[in-house]
């Protein structure tokens, strides 16, 4: 039942953040056929490209002192805040978001494998964001400590973690025509900041060194390498 | 006339074939010891012969609910081969059964077979569906069974197969105390009725034209009792030792299952290790969560990174689960491909020898009754 409850609050927070517009609706989390994209492979940070932190955190202070409601802030919250003018606890509210966000976008490698149905993107220092489809619809998980989901906004690939505080991130991954590029935009958002914190990383595809060994993973020897074919 | 002259030549090669079968059956008998009657000894038919079989791994087939679930599909698969041998080897253990052997196939027409259904396996706790019938269609148990590792348990080191059998036993002793209570209030005529129908019904699988006047399907399916042979019938007697003879190749396969058993108990053992810790771990982090609920103002960067944290912990908790199952896979699977294709292929001989032995018994029958 608490359980439930959370979805359904998360569910409407969602709902309630993005201007009424859920950031993954019913149609993203159907896939009739193929992905539409292919993800799979290695891919290394490009510094060149993507966002600058500290410009980035620049550009949303200034857009938080131009529109300070942004368009997002519910009465309850002006009314808290006091006026229109930007208090010191929204500013931190977003500084913190931003924080955050720049955390999580902090991998130098994502090294993401996809299959007919399932798409595993892992990070250093993190989880492995997942997304399955099963039966042509995508698998949400879901738990006391957060709500994940996921799907398709044409060939953007769309992940969106709710949390029962009301944060909320969302990245979306598109790869280049040539499948040489890959970008990550995040977006993090919670219901103590005026604003929602957006950061964007640009990934290039290499080629992950092979190595004369087989290698795999066991329970009680842990890794068996072999040079030739294994047989445990 | 071409079957006169068929049987003309069939018929000494079939009882040719029926002395070959009588032998093995008479050392296969002296190897177990158990299937008393068929070694013409006088029968104690409180000792009916038990037949446990592969466990229902109890995997939903609708894949998108096993994370939820916590189901692992193939080391389900695994457990489903492995349990039955605790269970098996906790009824021989009690000395008050026949001969006690673990089948890949349920068979209907056993004395007493005895069927379980994964519910849950977390490595911290187990729970089974048991059915136990006997041959007359009397269910003798329908229930779930659950076990507790106890922490006792669980610490025990001793050695791996030790661990596995001692992990859940109260589960399987439970089961074992339960099947007893319900033969003891059966009377001796009920134990032998059942051990003649078990006989009749396998005679009935085998040589349906033969056993016809005896037996009757029944719609919903299963089969009707209506009489049952005179005890000295010829026919009978061969299906008995055609029976012996499958017996054979049923403790071959058993024998199989018990060599898989031990080649896969330690890395079982450490997958149930893991798992055990990974429940702790999970319950580590609900504890963390619910004791950082309040750090920091809400909307600060602490209470958001805690937040963050919170969620990261408890997915990586989850996926290093997945991490272990798919290790525990690689460890096994070749072990249980090469049981499994061994199974196969005695398998496969027994139904080659049920096609010979059917159409031998229906010769013999055809000869006797003038057919």
């Amino acid at each position: 039942m608490p359980r439930t409850i959370f979805i359904l609050a998360a569910s409407l927070l969602t709902i309630a953040c993005a201007q009424q517009q859920p950031v993954i609706n019913d149609e993203m989390m159907r896939l009739d056929g193929p992905m539409p994209s292919n993800f799979g492979g290695s891919w290394e940070r490009d510094y060149t490209r993507g966002d600058d932190f500290n410009a980035a955190v620049r550009d949303a202070y200034y857009g938080l002192h131009r529109n300070p409601t942004n368009g997002q802030v519910s009465n309850d919250q002006r009314t808290r805040y006091g006026s229109a003018a930007v208090s010191k606890r929204q500013w931190n509210a977003v500084y913190a978001i931003a924080r955050l966000a720049d955390v999580i976008t902090r991998p130098q490698v994502l090294t993401i494998s996809q299959t007919e149905y399932e798409i595993s993107i892992a990070r250093e220092d993190d989880y492995a964001i997942f997304c399955a489809f099963y039966n042509g619809v995508a698998k949400n998980t879901e738990s006391g400590f957060g709500a994940e989901m996921c799907g398709w906004d044409g060939e953007q690939l769309v992940s969106h973690v709710a949390m029962p505080d009301g944060l909320q991130i969302t990245h979306r991954f598109t790869v280049s025509r040539d499948g040489k590029n890959l970008r990550v935009v995040t977006t993090v958002r919670s219901k103590t900041a005026p604003m929602p914190f957006t950061l964007s990383r640009f990934y290039t595809r290499f080629s992950a060194p092979t190595s004369d060994f087989n290698c795999v993973e066991t329970l009680s020897m842990k890794r068996v390498c072999s040079t030739g074919s294994l047989e445990l | 006339m071409r079957i006169a002259a068929g049987l003309r030549l069939g018929l000494p090669l079939a009882l040719v074939f029926m002395s070959a079968i009588f032998v093995a059956a008479e050392s296969a008998v002296a190897q177990d010891g158990s299937d008393e009657a068929a070694a013409g000894m006088s029968r104690d038919y409180s000792r009916l012969d038990v037949s446990v079989a592969v466990f229902d791994p109890g995997v939903p087939e609708d894949i998108s609910v096993h994370r939820d679930l916590d189901v692992f599909p193939r080391i389900r698969k695994i457990e489903a081969l492995f349990l039955p041998f605790v269970l098996r080897d906790t009824l021989v253990r009690t000395d008050e059964w026949g001969a006690v052997r673990v089948v890949p196939e349920p068979d209907v027409s056993a004395e007493l077979l005895v069927t379980g259904r994964i519910v849950s396996s977390d490595g911290n706790m187990l729970e089974l569906h048991v059915l136990a019938a006997d041959a007359s269609g009397r269910v003798w148990l329908d229930k779930p069974f659950i076990g507790i590792v106890t922490d006792d348990y669980a610490d025990t080191d001793d050695g791996a197969a030790a661990e596995v059998t001692l992990s859940y036993q109260k589960l399987y002793d439970d089961i074992s105390t339960e099947l007893l209570a319900v033969r003891d209030v059966l009377g001796a005529q009920d134990l032998e009725r059942i051990s003649e129908i078990s006989l009749l019904r396998y005679a009935y699988k085998l040589a349906p034209a033969a056993f016809q006047g005896f037996v009757t399907d029944l719609p919903e399916g299963g089969v009707r009792i209506d009489r049952l042979p005179a005890k000295n019938d010829p026919m009978l007697g061969r299906i008995a030792l055609v029976r012996s003879t499958e017996w054979v190749i049923t403790d071959a396969i058993d024998t199989k299952f018990r060599e898989l058993r031990a080649e896969i108990a330690t890395v079982y053992n450490a997958w149930r290790k893991f798992r055990r810790k990974s429940v702790q771990y999970a319950q580590e982090d609900a504890r963390r969560a619910r004791d950082t609920r309040s750090v920091g103002e809400p909307g600060s960067y602490k209470a958001i990174t805690n937040s963050y944290d919170n969620y990261k912990y408890h997915r990586v908790t989850e996926q290093e689960q997945d991490r272990l199952a798919v290790a525990f896979i690689n460890e096994a699977g070749p072990t249980i491909e090469f049981i499994e294709s061994r199974v196969a292929e005695l398998e496969a001989w027994v139904e080659l020898k049920y096609i010979e032995w059917r159409r031998i018994l229906e010769e013999l029958f055809e000869v006797e009754t003038g057919g």
